[in-house]
């Protein structure tokens, strides 16, 4: 099953007292447990465009509102159990143009497949570095803990991630709780839809009240056209004051394999 | 002599041969010990040698807590003694004995193992150690060669794991050659000059092989225990779960190699031998083949003219996706067993088998009691090869002739055992 994998960039400031925020979406994805394989690379370009979002600079951020935002992943397996993903973000935007926005490394590893668990399980840690021009919280953690499975045609995935701000006005909050979930159907052997959500509640010693939340939920579909291919695409609601309002998201993964013998036979 | 399958009788002499099927806690290697059950205690199972047209009884008691059937893969025997439920072989209850009798025929490598399904379960079935080679002599053996090995290949740990493509698939922790990982049974030991012959076996329950002997040809005498009308060499050989192949190698590289799957990553499951020649040490070394190319053609007869079949019998593989998180539902001719509908024979005559198959993964497909010859492998006209499993690559035909000359009722099946628990089955019988 291909999965879907999410990750979202949010920032909560702390000004004058009062929780504020500023939003950048450049991967939203749920993750699945799923390593890929050794000698593999998965390239992947991420597209979302905000619709409706913030239209003003906050705290001189800039706005998200109708931002495209491009973004990068490498992924290269290692072995049967870890892999490392690289990221480069970009947004182009009115006034702005064209700007990197910053990069992120991710180590990932999971349970092995042989252990035959009922469920996938993963972990995966990144770390990285965004212009202030785009978040104060320039240097951030993340460790994102991955559990899902595939049963039948269903398939589910949750992703309690936790994150940290190492340099920036967020230090002081100590550890945000920004889950993800996903539960999506297999209509047919290449189309599968179903429905995606992330949040962000704050700190996790000082939940923020729902109006400062960040909550999406976002329909989305997955294309399985083949193996070496991954599709996914979706439109996301925000329903909270906190959160970009409309965004529309695309995926599209290539996986290469390296080294593997072709096998030819009559 | 007819095939007989009966309880034995407490006065009755003691059988030829005898199988106690059981749990078994073996040794693959010096830290990796798998739980499983297997024949006599060993695994592979004691190698049978057996002389064509020679009758033979077998005592098989099941020691195990469910009931086991031991199927004769590739011998021309009548179904009550087969080993396939069904084709109408009683299955033997938990803790019973039974005697069966059976004439073999024909000659060649074949072998027994259980026929039992395995479902979910992936202790049980071809996943488990109950397998081993049955080698049928010629009544006349005209033989050439110094040294027989039998080889025989299996995978261990199965478990079910997401494909490429999406769809489970099952995958394993380790591998054998006779039981042993690579690197901790004893190398077979050769002289330089020698002509061995390798009887290989590939018993896995899922998985396609391909093996190499760097700087070594295998010179190909038999398919399925079948002598073939070109006795090609080739650098690497292909076999789909079931297959057999007889192949001389001259030995005339001196030094010590891998014999093994030519694949490092499945090497490094367990999957190779050693082959160690007179005076020579040191670290056994693996090389890639230039190219990874089979073709049953290579072997058949170039001149052949294959007769015109008095019947065609189509059979088509399909799938029926039943989402990423199940195993597909696989049918022929669009039904999946027990819903299939049966071939129907007509005794003397020549039929053709076209398998046609639609579906995305290759399938070796198997035919009890019978042998077939190859025709037409995807679309190119070949003949003179005989086999009971013959590989059909995904979205390829294979035709293959059959003259039905083995009444009772057949079973034919993918001999993935993941198929043919999921409806990859149908019967063959007589009009």
């Amino acid at each position: 099953m291909k999965h879907v994998f999410a990750y979202v960039s949010l920032i909560f400031l702390l000004a004058a007292g009062t929780r504020l925020h500023a939003q950048g979406n450049y991967e939203i994805q749920v993750y699945g447990a799923e390593t890929v394989a050794p000698r593999s690379t998965m390239f992947e370009l991420h597209s979302n465009f905000t619709a409706v979002g913030q239209k003003d600079y906050v705290d001189r951020q800039a706005p998200t509102y109708h931002a495209l935002h491009e973004t990068i992943e490498i992924t290269q397996g290692i072995n049967n159990w870890s892999e490392v993903g690289f990221y480069i973000f970009t947004t182009f935007q009115s006034g702005l143009g064209a700007q990197w926005v910053g990069s992120h490394i991710r180590p990932r590893v999971r349970v092995p497949e042989k252990w035959g668990w009922p469920v996938g399980v993963s972990l995966s840690t990144e770390i990285g570095y965004q212009r202030a021009l785009f978040s104060l919280d320039t240097w951030t953690w993340e460790i994102r803990p991955i559990i899902d499975q595939t049963r039948g045609r269903w398939y589910w995935a949750v992703n309690p991630a936790l994150e940290r701000t190492w340099h920036g006005p967020d230090v002081a909050l100590g550890v945000g709780f920004s889950p993800a979930a996903k539960v999506s159907y297999d209509f047919t052997r290449q189309i599968s839809g179903g429905i995606e959500y992330y949040a962000d509640y704050g700190s996790l010693t000082n939940i923020a009240s729902l109006h400062y939340q960040q909550q999406q939920i976002f329909p989305a579909v997955d294309l399985n056209v083949s193996p070496d291919w991954e599709i996914n695409f979706g439109a996301g609601v925000g329903p909270t004051a906190a959160t970009d309002h409309w965004i529309f998201k695309v995926i599209i993964g290539r996986r290469f394999n390296w080294g593997k013998s072709k096998r030819s036979a009559q | 002599m007819a095939g007989l399958a009966r309880t034995q009788t407490p006065s009755e002499p003691a059988a030829d041969y005898s199988i106690e099927i059981a749990d078994l806690e073996w040794e693959l290697g010096p830290r990796k010990k798998i739980h499983t059950t297997a024949y006599n205690g060993q695994i592979p199972g004691k190698l049978f040698h057996l002389t064509e047209g020679k009758p033979v009884s077998i005592d098989i008691v099941n020691r195990l807590d469910h009931a086991e059937i031991v199927h004769w893969h590739g011998q021309w025997i009548p179904p009550a003694v087969d080993g396939a439920m069904e084709e109408g072989t009683p299955m033997i209850p938990p803790g019973r004995r039974t005697r069966i009798e059976f004439t073999p025929r024909p000659s060649g490598l074949h072998w027994y193992h259980t026929h039992a399904p395995a479902n979910h379960d992936l202790h049980r079935g071809l996943y488990s150690g109950q397998f081993g080679p049955l080698l049928v002599e010629p009544r006349q053996n005209p033989g050439s060669y110094d040294q027989e090995q039998v080889l025989v290949l299996h995978e261990w740990e199965p478990y079910v794991a997401a494909s490429e493509d999406g769809s489970q698939e099952i995958q394993y922790a380790s591998g054998s050659i006779n039981g042993r990982m690579l690197g901790h049974g004893d190398p077979i030991r050769v002289k330089r000059g020698q002509r061995v012959l390798f009887h290989i076996l590939n018993a896995s329950a899922t998985q396609i092989r391909w093996l190499s002997l760097p700087g070594h040809q295998f010179e190909i005498e038999a398919l399925d225990g079948r002598p073939v009308p070109t006795q090609a060499k080739v650098e690497t050989l292909r076999l789909g779960p079931a297959e057999r192949i007889s192949a001389v190698v001259a030995m005339d590289q001196p030094g010590v190699w891998i014999l093994g799957e030519v694949l490092e990553e499945l090497r490094n499951l367990g999957i190779g031998v050693v082959i160690e020649y007179a005076g020579q040490s040191g670290k056994p070394q693996s090389a890639d083949p230039k190219a990874l190319t089979w073709d049953y053609r290579v072997f058949g007869d170039a001149a052949s003219v294959p007769q015109k079949p008095d019947i065609t019998i189509p059979l088509a593989f399909t799938s029926k996706f039943q989402g990423h998180g199940a195993m597909d539902r696989w049918c022929i001719n669009d039904k999946s067993f027990p819903a299939t509908d049966p071939v129907v024979l007509k005794q003397g005559l020549r039929h053709r088998l076209v398998f046609d198959n639609r579906s995305q993964d290759d399938h070796p497909v198997h035919l009890h009691r019978h042998a077939f010859e190859l025709v037409s492998i995807h679309g190119a006209p070949t003949g003179g090869v005989y086999k009971d499993v013959v590989i059909v690559k995904a979205r390829t035909r294979v035709e293959a002739d059959l003259v039905a000359n083995n009444p009772g009722p057949s079973l034919f099946h993918c001999h993935q055992q993941d198929h043919m628990d999921m409806g990859f089955m149908t019967l063959f019988r007589y009009e």
